[in-house]
C-alpha cells in the first residue's frame, strides 16, 4: 500500500514537470503522457519489472523526473545570469540581497 | 608618446588591418542557434521494435547523417519530448538523451565494448569516494559518515576489499578486483556502457554510478555525494547561485539522462498470461 501511494506521488511529480516543458503548457498536448500512463498501468500490479527488483518502475520515473526538472532549472538559471551585460545598481543590490539608501526598509 | 600612437595608427591604416573587425573587437562570435523550424513532433514505428522521431514528417538524423533509430518505445517518446520542449530556439547542448543516442549510433570515437570497459576500469583507482581529506577534520568526519556506507555496499556486492586512503597517497585496486568488475561490466550492452561512461565521467566515480544503477541511491543523492566537499565548503563560505547551483543542476541532468538511458536500454518486456 505504501509503495502505491509513493508511485502515485512520483508520477504526479513527473506529470507536473512534463506540463512545464510542453510548449502549450497543457498536458493533453504532451506526446509522452499517454505512453507513460499506459506503461504505469501495465506495471500497476507489480512495479517490479521482470520480477527483478521492487520499485524499479518508481526509480525510473523518478530518474526521468529528475532529468526534466534539472534541465528546466539549468535553463532558467542560464537565462537569469548568462551574458546579460552590465547590470544596474538596483539589480546588483537585489542580487546580493541589499537595499539602496532611498529604498523603503 | 602621442606621436608614436599616431605613427602606429597610420601604419595600420596603410596595411589595411585597421578596418579588420577582429583586430579591435574582442567579442566572441558564436554560430547562431537554430530556430525551432518544426511544429509537430511524432514517433513512428516501423515494425520489428524500431522507432524513429519525425519533425513535421521529416526524420531526425544524427550529426553523422544516420537516421536516429531507437529500439525502445519509451526512449523514443522521451527523445520526442525533448525535441518538443525546445520553445523558440533549438538548444542542442541541453538535449542529453538525444546526444547520448547520437553518440551510440555515430560512434565518433570509434570505440568498441572492450575499450569502453578498459576506460571505465581505469576510474576504479581514482574514484572520488576513495580519497578522504587529511586537512579538515570536520570534512573527514562527514566523508566517513556519507561515503563509507556506499563503499561497504560495493565491497559486499562484488566481494572485493577496496580500501579508501587519506591525503594524496594512491589507492590502487588489485587485478582480482578489476577482473571481477570487468566481468560485471561485460554483462551490459554497448549502448548501456556508453551511458555508464557519461555517468562516471560526470560523477567522477564509478562506485557511485554503480550504486545508482542498482537503485541503491537516487540521482540527487549520488550527485550530492560526488560534490560532497563543495557542498561542505559552500556551507562555510556561502553559496553562489550562478556557479554552485548551476553546476549542481547541470550535473544532475547529465547523470539522470545517462541513468534513464541505461534503464530503458536494458529493459525488455515479456508478458506472461495465466
Amino acid at each position: 500500500m505504501m509503495s502505491q501511494t509513493n508511485a502515485f506521488f512520483v508520477i504526479r511529480q513527473l506529470l507536473s514537470e512534463l506540463r512545464k516543458i510542453t510548449p502549450t503548457q497543457k498536458l493533453k498536448h504532451s506526446i509522452i503522457v499517454p505512453h507513460i500512463l499506459n506503461q504505469c498501468r501495465k506495471y500497476k500490479v507489480t512495479d517490479a519489472q521482470l520480477c527483478k527488483k521492487r520499485g524499479e518502475m518508481i526509480f525510473l520515473v523518478n530518474t526521468y523526473r529528475c532529468y526534466l526538472e534539472s534541465t528546466r532549472r539549468y535553463k532558467e538559471l542560464l537565462e537569469k545570469y548568462h551574458s546579460k551585460g552590465e547590470r544596474s545598481i538596483e539589480q546588483t543590490a537585489d542580487m546580493v540581497g541589499f537595499k539602496l539608501p532611498h529604498d523603503p526598509k | 608618446m602621442n606621436r608614436s600612437i599616431v605613427h602606429y595608427q597610420s601604419v595600420l591604416s596603410t596595411l589595411k588591418i585597421y578596418n579588420y573587425p577582429l583586430f579591435f573587437q574582442s567579442t566572441r562570435k558564436y554560430p547562431a542557434t537554430p530556430k525551432r523550424f518544426y511544429r509537430k513532433v511524432d514517433v513512428i514505428s516501423n515494425g520489428n521494435n524500431s522507432y524513429e522521431i519525425t519533425l513535421d514528417k521529416k526524420k531526425v538524423k544524427t550529426p553523422g547523417g544516420n537516421v536516429l533509430k531507437l529500439y525502445n518505445e519509451t526512449l523514443a517518446f522521451a527523445i520526442a519530448t525533448e525535441w518538443d520542449a525546445q520553445k523558440d530556439i533549438i538548444q542542442r547542448s541541453s538535449m542529453h538523451l538525444t546526444a547520448l543516442c547520437n553518440t551510440v549510433i555515430d560512434n565518433p570515437n570509434k570505440t568498441d565494448k572492450h575499450s569502453l570497459i578498459t576506460n571505465l576500469l581505469n576510474f576504479l583507482d581514482t574514484d572520488t569516494v576513495l580519497y578522504y581529506s587529511d586537512e579538515d577534520n570536520e570534512l573527514y568526519k562527514l566523508q566517513l559518515k556519507e561515503w563509507m556506507p556506499i563503499l561497504d555496499w560495493f565491497n559486499e556486492k562484488f566481494q572485493t576489499n577496496i580500501n579508501p586512503v587519506r591525503g594524496i597517497s594512491f589507492s590502487c585496486c588489485s587485478e582480482d578486483v578489476k577482473q571481477i568488475f570487468e566481468h560485471y561490466l561485460n554483462s551490459y550492452s554497448f549502448p548501456c556502457l556508453h551511458g555508464l561512461t557519461l555517468a562516471v565521467e560526470n560523477l567522477k566515480s564509478i562506485i557511485l554510478s554503480v550504486c545508482c544503477l542498482n537503485q541503491k541511491i537516487s540521482i540527487e543523492k549520488a550527485v550530492l555525494l560526488s560534490r560532497l566537499e563543495e557542498e561542505y565548503q559552500t556551507e562555510n563560505w556561502g553559496r553562489i547561485e550562478w556557479s554552485h547551483d548551476l553546476n549542481l543542476v547541470d550535473l544532475q541532468s547529465r547523470v539522470s539522462a545517462a541513468l534513464t538511458f541505461i534503464h530503458l536500454n536494458s529493459e525488455f518486456n515479456v508478458v506472461k498470461t495465466m
